[in-house]
């Protein structure tokens, strides 16, 4: 599979699974997985050369859309983080990512964020900034972009996997489980192997978009199994 | 473990040779593809088994006996004990009587004047082999039959237990062999050779502390299942609340 191939099917997919949950955002439910699916969306499409171009351009051809991108992505792993720790019942979990060390966290990697954007030369839109690899700050700038990402992911991996065990839960949530519990290892052996000196090649493609596709698979069975189970919520007697 | 299909068309070349598989099929009353897949499968199950010889009017109990693995089955029918028909009266029957003998208005001891809910209820299983269970009944079934112990309990816990393994139970508690697919659903109390008003009269004769122990345990058991039910809701709303 070519590395744009996958991009656009994440895309299609952050798509779809962000508009089947229209109607229900607009009854009051599940609005904030539907707005970190809607910047997931965004984020997918801001890495595609030519939509990141056009999206550029209009904002002036200085790669603002990079940073939107990033502050796009560390929202949407700081809602889901939150979310998911609930739905996995992890105290541990939702402390780590909102409690004063993950706030600290954040709050370093957007300041870094910035400073590192402010910092670097970047006149001329160029997707992921490739064009401009030799600035030091630029790659700096894509270090720390990897930082929060990884730090939430990490801590949702272990609760995922616990929750995929679990023999008590619905196969479906189960299995939606495994995926998301899939799409969270495979963040955080991305950012491990950008710590080390190898060349990832496509690879550095694959897998943060693999990530993506499980995730947003895993979300899309929760939503079905809460749909289908709406319409048969008549329950049984549990006294008779 | 279900009837080899060889054994099968040998039975069924003996009660019915004039009968197609359709026949037989339309006079058990039974689904056609379902048969042909057991036959397919090399294994026919005992439920099939059981239609078929109603179908044809046979005592269920003679035609299972033709079968390895129930040739002991007529032999060793015997009425079941107190405690078995006690076990295969609902919790809420129980509680029932419970009130009515707090208000000295006890009737007299048959199903019907009882309002007994037909059997089997919903724990039938489970009550029934805590109540031949010697006491390390689990673990000699699992050893006798191969099966896992897990998957003898999950089977319980579904309110299942597969035939070989009820006649099995039966067995080893030493009582009649027929009980077990009496209390899974496979036989009729009657074909399994249970009194009408067994149960009613089993019941009539407990005494008070034992009427009020029995009613205690059950909503013991009932108690643990909602629990269960109720952590497993609360797991899928948060998932569906969060995630959904």
């Amino acid at each position: 599979m070519t590395t744009t191939t996958i991009q656009w099917i994440a895309l299609v997919l952050c798509a779809t699974g962000t508009a089947v949950r229209i109607p229900g955002a607009r009854k009051g439910h599940g609005r904030t997985v539907f707005v970190a699916l809607v910047l997931l969306t965004v984020a997918v499409g801001l890495s595609i050369p030519p939509i990141y171009e056009a999206a550029d351009g209009l904002l002036g051809s200085v790669n603002i859309a990079n940073l939107l991108l990033r502050l796009a992505l560390y929202t949407v792993f700081l809602l889901i983080g939150v979310r998911m720790a609930a739905a996995f019942d992890s105290p541990l979990a939702r402390r780590l990512v909102v409690g004063r060390f993950g706030v600290a966290i954040l709050a370093l990697t957007v300041a870094a964020t910035l400073y590192f954007f402010v910092a670097s030369e970047l006149q001329g839109s160029s997707t992921a900034l490739r064009a401009f690899d030799d600035q030091d700050t630029v790659q700096q700038y894509a270090a720390v972009g990897r930082l929060y990402p990884g730090y939430v992911a990490a801590c949702l991996v272990l609760p995922a996997v616990a929750s995929a065990l679990d023999r008590g839960a619905r196969t479906i949530h189960r299995v939606a489980c495994a995926l998301l519990a899939g799409g969270f290892s495979l963040v955080v052996v991305f950012v491990l192997l950008r710590l080390t000196t190898l060349q990832l090649g496509a690879w550095d493609i694959l897998l943060p978009f693999s990530a993506i596709l499980l995730t947003v698979l895993g979300l899309c069975l929760i939503w079905l199994s809460h749909t289908l189970g709406r319409r048969r919520s008549t329950r049984a007697n549990r006294l008779a | 473990m279900a009837v080899t299909a060889k054994a099968f068309q040998l039975w069924r070349s003996r009660i019915a040779p004039q009968d197609t598989v359709s026949d037989l099929c339309r006079v058990a009353g039974i689904k056609r593809s379902t048969l042909a897949q057991q036959l397919v499968r090399g294994k026919v199950s005992v439920p099939t088994v059981v239609a078929v010889a109603r179908g044809y009017g046979l005592p269920a109990v003679d035609a299972l006996a033709v079968f390895e693995g129930y040739e002991d089955l007529p032999a060793r029918i015997a009425p079941p004990t107190d405690a078995e028909l006690v076990s295969q009266v609902s919790h809420t029957d129980i509680l029932r009587l419970l009130v009515a003998r707090s208000e000295d208005r006890e009737s007299s001891c048959t199903d019907v004047q009882m309002h007994l809910a037909p059997f089997p209820h919903r724990n039938s299983v489970r009550a029934w082999i805590e109540a031949i269970d010697p006491g390390d009944l689990r673990q000699q079934l699992a050893a006798s039959t191969g099966v896992a112990r897990q998957n003898l309990s999950a089977q319980l816990t579904a309110g299942r237990l597969a035939p070989e393994i009820a006649v099995q139970a039966a067995r080893i508690a030493g009582v009649s062999l027929t009980s077990g697919l009496v209390v899974t659903g496979l036989l009729t109390p009657a074909e399994g050779g249970w009194p009408e008003d067994g149960r009613a009269r089993a019941l009539c004769a407990l005494s008070d502390l034992d009427l009020v122990f029995l009613a205690r345990d059950r909503l013991d058991v009932l108690g643990k299942q909602i629990r269960r039910a109720e952590l497993d809701d609360g797991k899928d709303r948060a998932m569906w609340e969060n995630l959904g």
